[in-house]
């Protein structure tokens, strides 16, 4: 009897035991958690007065850097304003340039000191078959004014660019009469006289060849007259300096 | 002996191994629950020295005394009382009243103890 009674408080005395343990595991694992998450949030929120000052300090440092990285933004703005407006400037420097350069280069094809090519006309002008009973040999020859007649008409035509056989004229180059020869800016040439002219082919070979134009004129001079159209002329600049 | 003590080991590591986060506003039940707890288990030791022990009470007091912490922190928070602070109170002070009479008890205890060595 009293054995199992001793059995009985044995067993409730085991079944008490587990209960305890599972009482304290309950607890352990509640202290331990909380103590736990509240050292986290101390670590997370626990400010000394130094630490606030320095934040504080930090924070003052930040504000005005900021407001120094505002005044130098702005700055920055300005300057890339200016260098846009200088090179706006630069750019329209660089069309006027440009600009001259190509009036230059024109000019220069008029002066005649680069080599140009281009369609155009090659008037050939020869002297007329001497016929001993028909009078002065003058007649039948080709003077200057005939030379200059159709060099005048050729650039009243628009010719851009003229030469006597192959010497480029320029704005002051002169054509005389020096006998039987003519001199075309110092150079003297023999007949035939070559005339090539650049410009639009067709209206070149119109004005010459207009009716009582120049064409009819030379011939009723009894000039040879002969004119060609070509696709493609090129003259040779002019040499030095020497007519200038 | 070593039963209880184990479980208590196993809950400190289980509760220090967690990594679960509360919300911040819930941490307060948790305190209050820890604070049950404590009280109940101080409570569980005077009854054990003064022979009044019950697991049942014991058992039921404990986890009963954790829920109703518990809730009473959160009504008092949804009611904009700072109710938690009556569970605080109340199981401060009962905690102390337990506290003194373990002690008392303790003392007797050891007095008669001493008295009884010098009679023998």
């Amino acid at each position: 009897m009293i054995n199992t009674q001793r059995k009985k408080a044995g067993k409730k005395m085991k079944i008490n035991r587990v209960i305890l343990s599972l009482v304290f595991l309950v607890l352990g694992f509640m202290i331990a958690f909380s103590y736990q998450l509240t050292k986290k949030q101390q670590s997370d929120t626990s400010m000394t007065d130094h630490e606030w000052e320095r934040t504080i300090q930090l924070r003052n440092d930040l504000i005005d850097l900021e407001e120094k990285n505002r005044q130098l933004q702005k700055e920055l703005n300005e300057k890339q304003a200016k260098i846009i407006a200088i090179e706006n400037e630069m750019a329209e420097n660089e069309k006027n340039l440009s600009k001259t350069a190509k009036e230059a280069e024109k000019l220069r094809m008029i002066l005649g000191k680069v080599k140009v090519q281009g369609e155009g006309v090659i008037v050939t002008l020869n002297d007329g078959n001497y016929n001993h009973e028909e009078g002065n040999v003058n007649n039948f020859i080709v003077h200057e004014h005939h030379v200059l007649k159709t060099v005048n008409e050729l650039y009243i035509s628009g010719a851009e660019a003229i030469a006597i056989n192959g010497k480029r004229l320029k704005n002051n180059s002169y054509i005389v009469c020096d006998g039987p020869v003519i001199t075309v800016d110092g150079e003297q040439f023999p007949a035939p006289f070559i005339i090539s002219a650049i410009g639009d082919k067709d209206t070149l070979e119109k004005a010459l060849t207009i009716q009582g134009g120049v064409k009819d004129q030379l011939v009723s001079d009894n000039i040879v007259f002969k004119l060609e159209k070509l696709d493609r002329i090129v003259m040779d600049p002019t040499l030095g300096n020497r007519a200038d | 002996m070593w039963l209880p003590v184990l479980g208590l080991v196993i809950g400190i590591t289980l509760g220090l191994l967690t990594d679960m986060s509360v919300p911040h506003e819930y941490q307060n039940y948790l305190s209050i629950a820890v604070l049950a707890a404590l009280d109940t288990l101080i409570g569980g030791i005077r009854a054990q020295l003064q022979n009044l022990f019950n697991e049942k009470i014991f058992v039921s007091g404990f986890f009963f005394n954790i829920i109703l912490a518990a809730s009473l922190a959160f009504l008092g928070v949804h009611l904009g009382v700072d109710l938690y602070l009556a569970a605080v109170f109340a199981f401060g002070v009962r905690l102390f009243q337990n506290i003194a009479v373990i002690r008392r008890i303790l003392l007797t205890k050891w007095d008669q103890k001493r008295k009884n060595e010098k009679e023998s």
